[in-house]
């Protein structure tokens, strides 16, 4: 018996521990969940996703990603939200935009001019 | 042809140097400033000393909006700089992010109280809502707008220097 209550309290001592879990009405939207909290930079740390933070602002953002994909919300207006809040860095892959033209297609640019100049020396 | 070449690469490295000399020797550069304007969330929570529901419509009209915890170091020593910010009659008002009730109220008795209130945000939900990444941060708000966003510690320097043009700007606290 006192095994029993002892192994009973050291169940409820644990599960009243443990971390955030997340409840989702679809597998659908548990595997957008994965995917979007591994495409937002956890906004306290210097690099890392939110997945792999346990800084408090991270898990509130995760837990608000949660709601927001159960409120019915688009991955797409889940990443305004974050952006509208935490500023552009905060999504991994950059958007495609006037402000990040340079950073997108610039390398190529720069290739096609180092190109441009190499076959233009070898014909003189 | 070959000369003008030899002038390109030789003005790469330099251009380069030029650049980021001019970068990070700048002085007024603040990374923790943000002047995006954006609207203050709805937001429903309890006032720390009255224990009332306190919502945006109580909030005045210019606010300077603190957010601060027990917990949070940086906070003490932004302390004395807000305490003397009230004194000079700048309506300071405090966010009390993460933190438990009775450990807010003691440090406030201990230390002073420098809010006109105080918001006792446990959660985090509001803060979140505004882009707070921790604490101490600091919001400056008139009429339910956020005109500067500031994380980190305020002290002199940066008030001069980030909030000053905005307050002057906005015709703020007079």
């Amino acid at each position: 018996m006192k095994i029993l209550l002892l192994i009973s309290i050291l169940l409820i001592s644990l599960t009243s521990n443990s971390s955030e879990v997340y409840t989702f009405n679809s597998q659908v939207d548990e595997q957008r969940f994965y995917k979007l909290i591994h495409e937002v930079r956890c906004p306290k740390c210097t690099s890392g996703s939110i997945a792999s933070s346990n800084a408090p602002v991270s898990e509130d953002l995760k837990q608000k990603i949660a709601d927001l994909i159960n409120q019915g919300y688009s991955d797409k207006q889940i990443k305004q939200y974050a952006k509208d809040r935490f500023g552009s860095e905060v999504l991994y892959s950059p958007e495609i935009n006037s402000s990040t033209y340079v950073l997108w297609f610039g390398p190529f640019i720069f290739l096609v001019i180092i190109l441009l100049i190499f076959f233009f020396r070898r014909k003189i | 042809m070959n000369t003008f070449l030899r002038c390109i690469i030789l003005m790469i490295p330099i251009l380069g140097i030029l650049f980021f000399y001019n970068v990070l020797t700048e002085d007024d550069f603040y990374p923790g400033a943000s002047f995006k304007n954006f609207n203050v969330p709805e937001f429903e929570l309890i006032e720390l000393s009255s224990n009332q529901n306190f919502t945006q419509e109580n909030m005045g009209d210019e606010v300077l909006l603190n957010v601060w915890a027990s917990w949070c170091i940086t906070c003490r020593i932004e302390h004395g700089f807000l305490m003397k910010l009230s004194e000079q009659g700048i309506p300071v008002s405090g966010l009390n992010y993460k933190d438990e009730m009775s450990d807010a109220t003691k440090w406030l008795e201990l230390y002073g109280n420098p809010y006109q209130f105080n918001l006792h945000d446990y959660s985090g939900s509001l803060a979140l809502d505004m882009g707070v990444t921790g604490a101490p941060e600091t919001f400056l708000i008139k009429e339910n707008i956020v005109l500067a966003h500031y994380s980190g510690e305020v002290n002199q320097d940066i008030w001069d220097k980030v909030f000053m043009p905005i307050i002057i700007e906005n015709n703020l606290f007079r």
